[in-house]
Order: C-alpha cells, then sequence, then structure tokens
C-alpha cells in the first residue's frame, strides 16, 4: 500500500519513555448477559500516540468509555503511573488529567464554542471563568494550530469545526491523556492530515494520546503502538514499522477475510437520470445544488464524499421522504419520478438502504417477523382487511433463512435485540426480496463489523448483476473504491467529478477536498 | 421481561396504591372494617349497586376505548369531554326535534352522536397534522368552548319548558337506552362490551392494526416503508372522537335521559387515566373501567354516609394512576447494585 | 375613551397570574421536563394561599405559603418524571387531577371555600396616579404587578449571565452532553422544576389572594392551560412570555366590560373567548417557518446509555 500524505512524522516519537500513564489490567464489563470487555489490559506510554485498532463491536469504545468515567468496570485494576487509582465518574476521570474527544460529539447545539467549554471547564465566578477560558483556547489554537469561531452557535459550524472544539474543550481543561473515538469518520485525507499533526505536537509536549479506530491504514500511519482489539478480548500490541497490512487484518478479524473487487460485466442503458436537483433546506440554505449523474443497469455507481454535503437529502429526494425544489429524476418506463411518494416508489421497484438503522429502517420495538412483513402486509399480500398471521410468519421464517439473519431465538422476539449486523440483514431481507430494479443504499455497512459487511456487500451485488441500478452512497472511501464501477464524489450538494474504475485514490481525496 | 412478570408488576403498583388510598381513608376518619364494606361487600352483594357500577362502566369503558385508539396513534386526545359533551348534544338534537320513525330513533341518536364527536375533533386534527400544533392543548382548549356551548344551549333555546332549569327537556321512552329484556342491566353496557370486541378486532387481527402498530413504534421508519402515516393517525384519531362522542350518549341516554349540565365531567381525564392504566388494551380497558367505576360508586356512599367530599375519589384515583406509573418503571430498567 | 382607561388600568392585575406563570413554566421546561401539570399547580397555590390567609390572617405569607405548598406538590411531580421516568404527559396531566381533588378535599374540611378575606391592597404613589390615561396604569397597582417584573429580570439575568443558567439550558437541550461534562442533570431538572412550580403556584395564590380574595373550588378555571400555550407562543423566551401575558391580561379584563359597552354577544360566547384567543396564538405561532424554540430534549427522559 503507498500512503502519501503530508502527515508530519519528523516531530520525534517517544518510544524511551518517562512512565506508563495509564495501566488497565484485566478489566471485565458486562452489559447484563453480553460480556462487552473480557479481560481486557492496555497501556498508555507517557508521549506516545498509540491507536486502538478493531472492527465494530470489539469493546474499544467500552474500553475507552471505562477510562473517561462513562462506564463502571465490573472488575479489573487501573493504574495511573503505577499507582492504583479508582474511575467511578465523570469527574473522578477529569481530575486524573482524562479527556475524550467522543465520535458523537457532545456539544449543545444553540450554545457557542465558548460556552460549550464552559460547561465542561468552567469554575469560580462565571464572567471571570469565560475570559480565563477565552484566552486559554486562544492560546492553545495556537499552539496546536487550529482556527475556530469561539463565539458562533455550534449548531453553525461544520463537522470538523465542531471536532476541534471538542478537541478545545479537553486540551482547556489541561488534559494530559487525551482519546480521540473515531476522529476521522467524518474528515477528508486532509483534515485527517492536519488533526494527527496536532496530535503529534501534542504528544511531543507531554500529553499521551490514544486513539479508537477501525481504518488498519490510519492506525499503519499515525501510530507509534497499535493495540488489536476483537470480541471483546485484546489480541495483541505492535508496532506498525514491524507490521504488514495483511498480517495485521488477520489479527483483526481473527481470519482472512479478504473482499477484491468484482467488476460488472453487463453494463446497459442508463436506468435512472438525476438531473439538475436543487433544494434549499428550512433556514434558505441550498443543501443540494445542482446536482446530476445517471445510473445504469447491471451498474453500481459509488457516491464519496465526506458527510455533510448533502447526502441525506439527497437519500431522502431519492427515497420520497423530501421533495426537490428543482430538478427531475427519470426513471426508464416510468418518467420523472422526482415528486413520487415512498409507497409508490416501492411500486416502481426502488429499494432504499438508509443510513440510519434504527430511524428508517427498524422499529425495534416490534417482532422481527412483523418487520419483515410489513412491506408485504402494507401492499395487501397477506389479506385486505385481516392479516393472514400465520402466512405472514411463515414468509418471515423463511426470509431470515434466505438472508441469514442470525441471532433470532423465537418468532416472538423484538427487531431491536438483534446486532448490528443481523439487523441489517433484516432490512436488506425486507427490501432487497421485492427484487429491486433500483437501490439506494446509505452507509450500509456502518456499524457493521467485517463479516455482516461483506454480506451486506454480496447482496448489493447480487442486485447489480440481476440487472440493478445500485447507487452506494458512503464516506468509507475504501468501500466505495472496492464496490463502485464508477464514482462521483459529491461535494456541498453537487457532483462535482467523476471518475472510471479503477480510480486513482490521491485524486479522488483532492476532488473530497477541493471544493474547500 | 416476560409478560407475566409485567402483570405482576403492573398489580404490585395497584396494590400500593390502594393500601396507600386506604390509610388515607382512614385518615380522614373511616375505620378499616367500614371501607371493607363499602368498596367490597356492598358494591357486590347489592344488585342496585352492581347496577350502578355497570351503568357508569359503560360510558367510562367507551371513553377508555377513545384514548386508548387516540394513544396508539401517538395522538393526545385530550378534549375528550368536548367530544362527549357534542355526541350528548347531537344525540338530544335527534331527540328535542323528534327526527325520523320512533323506532329507528335511538339509532339515529347513537349515530348523531358519533358524528357530532367526530366533528369536534376535526379542528384538532387538522391543526396538528397541517400546523403542527399541538394536540393536547387544542383539543383542551376546545373542551372550555364546548362546555360554554353547551351552557349556552341549557340557559337558552334548550332549556326545558316546563320545569325552566338549565337542562333539557327530558327524552321520551323511545330516547332512551333501557335495560336489557329481562334483566336489570342496561343496554349501554351492551353496546360498550360490542365496542370492546370492535376495537379488539381492530388493533390485533386487521390490517389497519398492523399497521398502525409501526406508525407507533417508529414513525420515521412507518413513513419510509411508505406508511401514509397522517391517513392513519387521522383514522385513529376520528374513531376517538366518535366514541367519545358515543360515551356522551350512553350517559345522556342511558343514565340522565335528558342533556343536563354537569354530565360529562370527569370522563376526560378518566378516560385518558383508564387508557393509560389498561396501556391502550381494549380488554384491560373494560377492567380498568370497572375499577373506577367501583371508586365512584363507593364514593357516592362515602358522601352520603360518612360526609368524605367526592374530591376524596379523584384523589385516590390519581394516588392509584401515580402508584401504577412508578411501577412500570420497574418494568422498564433493571437496578444493577453497584459494588 | 374611558372604557379604554377603565380597561387599560385593570390589565396589569389580569396579566400578573399569566406572567408568573409562563415564566414558572419556562423555567421548567428550559431544563427539558414538558409540565401540563400547570393548572394542578396554580390550584394549589391558590387553595394554600387562601388557606394561610384566613388562618394567620397576613396575606403576604399566604402568598408565600402558596408558593412552598405548589414546591412541595412539584416533588411528586419531579420525581416521577425525572427518577421514574414516567411519561411526562401522563403525569403533568395526573397531578391536575390530584391537585383538583387534593384542593377541594383539604378546602372544604377546613372550611375555607367561599370565605372572603382582606387581601393585598394596590400601593398609594398619591399624586402620579391621578395622571390622566396612564396613571392608574403604570401607579394603581399592588407590589405583586411591580415585583413580577423584578422577577423578570432576575431570571433573564440568571439565564443569561450565570453558570446555573448556562447549566439548566445545557441539561434542556443536551443532557448527553452535560451529564458528560459532569454536571448533575437530576439536581438541575429538580432545581428548575420546583422553581417554576413555586412560580406557578404563587400566580395562582395572587388569583385568589389579590384578585379575588376568596376560593371557590376549580378557582384557576382553565387558565393553567391557557399558559402552557403561551409558553408556546413566546418560543420559550422570557419577555416575550411578558407580552403574551399582557395580552391575555387584556383578552381576561375585557370579558367584564363586553355585556357594560352594550354589545349584543350571547354571555356565553363571551366566556369562549380566552380559550379560542389562545387556540388562534398557538396557530399563529406554528405558522411561522423557523424552529418553535423548544428546548431540544423537552419531553424526553433521561438515561446515562448504558449501551450505545
Amino acid at each position: 500500500m503507498t500512503i502519501t500524505n503530508t502527515y508530519n512524522r519528523d516531530l520525534p516519537a517517544t518510544d524511551n519513555v518517562a512512565g506508563t500513564v495509564l495501566s488497565l489490567k484485566n478489566i471485565v464489563k458486562t452489559f447484563g448477559k453480553f460480556v462487552a470487555l473480557d479481560n481486557v489490559s492496555f497501556d498508555l506510554k507517557h508521549g506516545e500516540v498509540h491507536a486502538l485498532l478493531g472492527e465494530n463491536g470489539a469493546g474499544k469504545s467500552t474500553l475507552m468509555n471505562v477510562v473517561c468515567g462513562l462506564y463502571t468496570a465490573d472488575s479489573g485494576t487501573i493504574l495511573h503511573y503505577d499507582k492504583p487509582i479508582l474511575i467511578k465518574s465523570p469527574n473522578d476521570a477529569h481530575n486524573l488529567g482524562v479527556g475524550m474527544v467522543h465520535q458523537h460529539y457532545k456539544l449543545v447545539k444553540p450554545f457557542t464554542a465558548l460556552e460549550n467549554i464552559q460547561l465542561e471547564n468552567g469554575t469560580g465566578p462565571y464572567k471571570a471563568s469565560l475570559d480565563r477560558l477565552n484566552a486559554k483556547a486562544v492560546e492553545v489554537s495556537e499552539r496546536i494550530g487550529f482556527t475556530v469561531g469561539l463565539h458562533t452557535p455550534v449548531g453553525q459550524l461544520s463537522i470538523s469545526e465542531q471536532q476541534r472544539v471538542e478537541i478545545l474543550k479537553v486540551l482547556t481543561a489541561d488534559a494530559k491523556i487525551i482519546i480521540l473515538d473515531e476522529p476521522t469518520a467524518v474528515l477528508t485525507d486532509s483534515e485527517s492530515d492536519n488533526l494527527f499533526t496536532a496530535m503529534r505536537s501534542l504528544a511531543a509536549s507531554g500529553c499521551s494520546v490514544v486513539f479508537v479506530t477501525h481504518k488498519l491504514r490510519e492506525a499503519l500511519t499515525f501510530a507509534d503502538r497499535i493495540t488489536v482489539m476483537r470480541n471483546g478480548i485484546t489480541v495483541d500490541t505492535v508496532l506498525p514499522k514491524n507490521m504488514d497490512a495483511n498480517v495485521l487484518a488477520n489479527l483483526i478479524v481473527g481470519e482472512s477475510v479478504v473482499e477484491s473487487p468484482k467488476r460488472s460485466k453487463v453494463v446497459t442503458t442508463p436506468k435512472i437520470m438525476i438531473d439538475r436537483l436543487s433544494m434549499a433546506d428550512i433556514n434558505g440554505v441550498q443543501v443540494i445544488s445542482d446536482l446530476s449523474f445517471n445510473v445504469s443497469s447491471g451498474e453500481i455507481y459509488g457516491i464519496a464524499g465526506v458527510g455533510g454535503n448533502g447526502q441525506n437529502e439527497l437519500v431522502s429526494i431519492l427515497s420520497g421522504l423530501l421533495r426537490a425544489d428543482v430538478g427531475t429524476i427519470e426513471l426508464d418506463g416510468y418518467g420523472n419520478i422526482e415528486a413520487a411518494k415512498p409507497i409508490e416508489l416501492r411500486n416502481y421497484g426502488v429499494a432504499c438502504i438508509h443510513s440510519d438503522r434504527a430511524s428508517h429502517g427498524l422499529a425495534n420495538d416490534l417482532n422481527v417477523d412483523e418487520n419483515f412483513a410489513i412491506s408485504g402486509v402494507l401492499a395487501g399480500e397477506f389479506g385486505k382487511l385481516v392479516v393472514q398471521r400465520r402466512r405472514a410468519r411463515a414468509a418471515a421464517a423463511q426470509a431470515i433463512q434466505d438472508f441469514d439473519v442470525r441471532g433470532v431465538r423465537s418468532q416472538g422476539q423484538k427487531a431491536g435485540l438483534l446486532s448490528g449486523g443481523n439487523a441489517q440483514k433484516l432490512v436488506i431481507a425486507r427490501e432487497f426480496s421485492r427484487l429491486p430494479k433500483i437501490v439506494v443504499a446509505h452507509s450500509p455497512c456502518r456499524g457493521l463489523d467485517v463479516r455482516a459487511s461483506s454480506a451486506v456487500h454480496e447482496h448489493l451485488l447480487a442486485a447489480r448483476d440481476r440487472g440493478g441500478a445500485v447507487i452506494l452512497i458512503s464516506e468509507d472511501l475504501d468501500e466505495v473504491m472496492l464496490m463502485s464501477d464508477r464514482i462521483g464524489v459529491m461535494s456541498r450538494g453537487s457532483i462535482i467529478a467523476e471518475f472510471e474504475v479503477p480510480a486513482d485514490r490521491n485524486k479522488i481525496g483532492k476532488a473530497m477536498a477541493g471544493n474547500a | 421481561m416476560s409478560k407475566r412478570n409485567q402483570a405482576l408488576v403492573i398489580c404490585g403498583g395497584l396494590g400500593i396504591g390502594l393500601l396507600v388510598s386506604a390509610v388515607t381513608l382512614m385518615f380522614v376518619g373511616i375505620s378499616a372494617p367500614d371501607l371493607l364494606n363499602e368498596f367490597i361487600f356492598s358494591i357486590f352483594t347489592s344488585s342496585r349497586s352492581i347496577n350502578a357500577v355497570l351503568a357508569l362502566a359503560a360510558p367510562l369503558t367507551i371513553v377508555g376505548l377513545s384514548a386508548a385508539i387516540g394513544f396508539k396513534a401517538r395522538f393526545w386526545n385530550i378534549g375528550i369531554e368536548g367530544q362527549v359533551i357534542f355526541g350528548a348534544i347531537g344525540a338530544t338534537l335527534i331527540a328535542t326535534y323528534d327526527v325520523g320513525p320512533e323506532q329507528f330513533r335511538i339509532y339515529l341518536m347513537a349515530s348523531m352522536a358519533m358524528l357530532f364527536g367526530m366533528a369536534w375533533m376535526i379542528l384538532p386534527l387538522f391543526l396538528s397534522v397541517k400546523l403542527r400544533v399541538n394536540e393536547i392543548i387544542s383539543t383542551l382548549l376546545l373542551n372550555y368552548v364546548a362546555f360554554n356551548f353547551l351552557l349556552h344551549l341549557l340557559y337558552g333555546p334548550w332549556k326545558d319548558p316546563e320545569t325552566f332549569f338549565p337542562n333539557s327537556k327530558i327524552y321520551e321512552k323511545s330516547e332512551r337506552l333501557n335495560n336489557v329484556m329481562g334483566l336489570e342491566i342496561n343496554v349501554s353496557v351492551v353496546i360498550a362490551l360490542v365496542f370492546v370486541v370492535l376495537m379488539t378486532w381492530l388493533l390485533s387481527l386487521s390490517r389497519f392494526g398492523y399497521i398502525l402498530k409501526f406508525v407507533y413504534a417508529n414513525s420515521k421508519m412507518a413513513k419510509s416503508i411508505g406508511i401514509k402515516v397522517v391517513l392513519m393517525v387521522s383514522i385513529a384519531a376520528l374513531i376517538s372522537g366518535a366514541l367519545s362522542g358515543l360515551a356522551g350518549f350512553t350517559i345522556s341516554a342511558g343514565i340522565d335521559s335528558r342533556l343536563t349540565q354537569g354530565f360529562f365531567i370527569g370522563y376526560g381525564f378518566l378516560g385518558i387515566l383508564i387508557g393509560f392504566l389498561a396501556r391502550n388494551n381494549p380488554i384491560l380497558v373494560v377492567i380498568f373501567a370497572l375499577m373506577m367505576a367501583i371508586l365512584m360508586v363507593a364514593g357516592q356512599s362515602l358522601q352520603v354516609f360518612y360526609q368524605i367530599p367526592f374530591a376524596m375519589i379523584q384523589l385516590i384515583q390519581a394516588i392509584i394512576v401515580i402508584c401504577v406509573a412508578a411501577s412500570e418503571f420497574f418494568i422498564q430498567h433493571r437496578i444493577n447494585i453497584i459494588k | 375613551m374611558d372604557f379604554l382607561v377603565n380597561w387599560i388600568s385593570i390589565v396589569p392585575q389580569f396579566a400578573v397570574p399569566f406572567a408568573l406563570a409562563t415564566l414558572g413554566l419556562i423555567i421548567c421546561e428550559k431544563s427539558g421536563v414538558l409540565n401540563l401539570g400547570a393548572e394542578g399547580f396554580m390550584l394549589m397555590g391558590a387553595m394554600a394561599g387562601v388557606g394561610a390567609t384566613i388562618l394567620t390572617g397576613g396575606p403576604y405569607f399566604g402568598l408565600l405559603i402558596a408558593a412552598i405548598a405548589a414546591g412541595f406538590l412539584s416533588l411528586i411531580f419531579a420525581f416521577l418524571v425525572i427518577v421514574m421516568r414516567v411519561n411526562q404527559v401522563i403525569s403533568g396531566l395526573t397531578m391536575v387531577f390530584l391537585a383538583q381533588g387534593l384542593t377541594t378535599l383539604v378546602s372544604t374540611q377546613m372550611e375555607w371555600t367561599n370565605k372572603s378575606f382582606v387581601g393585598i391592597g394596590g400601593l398609594n404613589f398619591g399624586l402620579l396616579a391621578d395622571i390622566p390615561i396612564i396613571g392608574r396604569f403604570i401607579f394603581g397597582h399592588d407590589i405583586i404587578v411591580y415585583s413580577t417584573i423584578l422577577i423578570f429580570a432576575a431570571t433573564v439575568y440568571i439565564f443569561d449571565q450565570t453558570e446555573i443558567g448556562l447549566r439548566i439550558k445545557a441539561v434542556g437541550e443536551n443532557p448527553e452532553a452535560a451529564d458528560s461534562a459532569g454536571v448533575s442533570v437530576l439536581y438541575h431538572r429538580f432545581l428548575a422544576v420546583v422553581v417554576g412550580c413555586m412560580l406557578v403556584g404563587l400566580a395562582g395564590g395572587y388569583l385568589s389572594v389579590v384578585v379575588s380574595k376568596i376560593w371557590v373550588d376549580g378557582m384557576s378555571g382553565g387558565r393553567g392551560w391557557i399558559t402552557i400555550a403561551l409558553v408556546i407562543f413566546a418560543r420559550w423566551r422570557f419577555w416575550t412570555a411578558m407580552l403574551g401575558a399582557v395580552l391575555f391580561g387584556c383578552v381576561e379584563a375585557l370579558i367584564p366590560r363586553v355585556a357594560a359597552i352594550g354589545l349584543q354577544v350571547p354571555q356565553y360566547f363571551v366566556l369562549m373567548l380566552p380559550y379560542l384567543a389562545t387556540l388562534a396564538v398557538m396557530i399563529w405561532a406554528s405558522l411561522g417557518k423557523n424552529s418553535s424554540g423548544a428546548p431540544a430534549a423537552l419531553g424526553k427522559a433521561f438515561v446515562r446509555e448504558e449501551r450505545s
């Protein structure tokens, strides 16, 4: 793998070390019957940048939540510079100098950045505290090369700016142990570089940094040491310079699951043509701006781009939940479907997998078979007035088998109890059993482990090979590059560049960062 | 948590509620044996008490159903009282102007009651669906408007021409709900049971009910799959209004035999509380309606024999709801003791 | 002209209960707790205020007790919704039911109903009150009216310029963020609920002790519900709430005067006026395309997530 970026590795990596800042031994954490952490051990050395690597569900975030006091471990010891300590609450963690930048930012949107910092770190008389934190935030920003407006409501800032506010919260509290949870999920490659350069300089000045990630490449590039976790256990701690990417991948998954690109064999005429869509949101901001692209039958069109560039809105328009202000969506044989309602789109053969399973995919409190059968019930397939429940249950049972949805212990089981991967398979079972001709998949593998992701990809490929047109929108550039027959880059509400496959990752990365 | 354990927890809450209520009553001066007598023995032994309980339980059941179907669509119908009022007004309209042939008049009254109740729901429904005006407040405000309209009618055009009291002229025999042939039970009880069966069918067996479950569980997902959420909520809300209107009819035609000033008082809250306690299950609605009816009949005799104001019963009802609601906490959450 | 002057000079007295109650509700809801029990807390305050005044002969003391009594009642409400996480709509409605029963019961047992007493009179500003047109409007009122303005100012200051105001707002907008920052969601919600309900109780006390100088069952007459609508109208902003309160003070002050000027409106339709006005206000408030101004976490119970 060639990785070219501007990450500054010249600052000394400290591996002969002043001491072990934090040492976790035999940490156990269970939630009911589920064992999230099974005798996990982890240590962090002074001045290092340490990657905690593993796929979704491995327990990385859980471990870090124990360190920052949001969860209490059931058993195990924690040492701080070799002194045993207890972390029972966020305040304890605070006092220890632990600061965590969460994956889902904990910011109060109507407050300014300064007010958010005050909420986290304020002490003493209010006005004096505000002034003090203001000065400190400015000083820290300059030190690490950040800029962020301290007096605008945080809700109006971009995602990477919001992340900077989170980091300021941590640094103005004089955190010495900084934890970043999946920090680059919503950043472009160059923004990631900037972030890690800043982290490197922090480490050089005496802090210790842990970053949690599922991205192999990131760990290899930016970390001094990598600890791999899998299914709630620590597998190994390794040095990146000795590591091969494939060996590392093996450690993460425990087996070889390698996905390789399977390009389409037959591409025919354009099936769906999106032409010059534009849409403004409630506040008048153009979220979709003159967006156009075509997808043909038997083709997967991947849309790459960092989140927040209109992807959510595009999916809502394509699935009939929102109307565009201007523009058309031509579906071969049906004309302009831009104004069609969700039920009409389903009848035309459009299937949608939303990024937020819990919101749009499943009703967690209802049964697994109800969640499957509802589309049939809606269409009247199980009776017009009364529902023939036995038939519906049988159809659901068949589909659960066909689509390998596991973890269904009884027919009455609630959908919310399924694991992420199986829940997604259930959604796919429901949507794909109608053999859709158009598939819109938005981040379909978010939160899924490698095996489940691979299964989802199989289904997308099958839909394509049946002659369907698949639109895959994902923030994971690796996924887009693996799956797509053609790639479009989305930025600021429009497709700004298209690439034929095989594509140059750097060019795509540049395009993604391009319109800055 | 299994259904059986859930039921146990609710019963536990109920038990505590009843206990606290009993203690409160003893505080006010009623001895324990007297309590048992009033609340348990006399109710079940005197046939007049049983009839009073059933007659009261019928409209309570219907308003409970009304609240329940509203809640099943996440539509908070707090306007039950207003719809009850208009239902009775609709029925009285038919009765006062002697509309239609005598043998059908009672059916006409019932239908008009349901229609009027439904009509009083249209404005809040429209406001909620089109303008996102919170239905809790809008239905509630309309209660007060309905009440004032009722007073206007009773002190004005519909004042009893013979007694000059502010209630309507008494219904003729064909316009009343009488007892079931041979038995001492009012027809309104039968009406209530019929609708319990209808609602059970609607919610558990019909396609409408199946789809409604998704509207309740996750309306975003429902919309995504193509369910016409607005239509479903509207139908549920209108049915709710119609049921409340029907309840108004059963009160005025079954108990009072005329339209009076205060017939509707308390049914709104009680309907909501019954619907909530029953967790929107029609069969449980009957059980809690009976319970509330027993409390109210017992309360009436407490008032007569022990001079305890009727407000005491309201207090007891509130205490019971609070205890049951609090006990739900133990169903939703597990307490882990952190060592 | 006289009509107008008479009407306007009595508006503040009618506006104060709405103002205090709306302020209290906004404080409560800023922390994320939806409070539909306003009518109940108002009743509680009204009854307790009368009871205390009759027992001690001191109307100011009566007002204090009104606030405290409502505060105590609100502890039940707060416990239900914050600790037990019971549905906030049902809990609020049950509080109203509870208060109706409780107040009727206590006032009947203690024989406070329909007993009139000396309340609080207007402050004497001497000649200032004789200024034509606006004299009585500005200078003719009791001390509570003027205190209300002070209370509003104090609340605005607390929410904009102090740590505790920041924390209460945080808890109402994003309790997860506040919790993560070490701010106690439980404590701040309890605080906001109790203080808010005390103000609602004070509003009720003002109604019975100062305005009517009597207690009857169901004294608050639906004003609690109107207050809930006023909060929405005010978009949870304090001074806008004051405006709404004055508006409704005008409407209420108008009712007895409609007959006086000979307008031929049937009596009961006039009585519908406040409720129809409230409905109109709610519709108007919903027509704006922008966000409602409600705290983001309003109505949702907070659970520190154990498994995301």
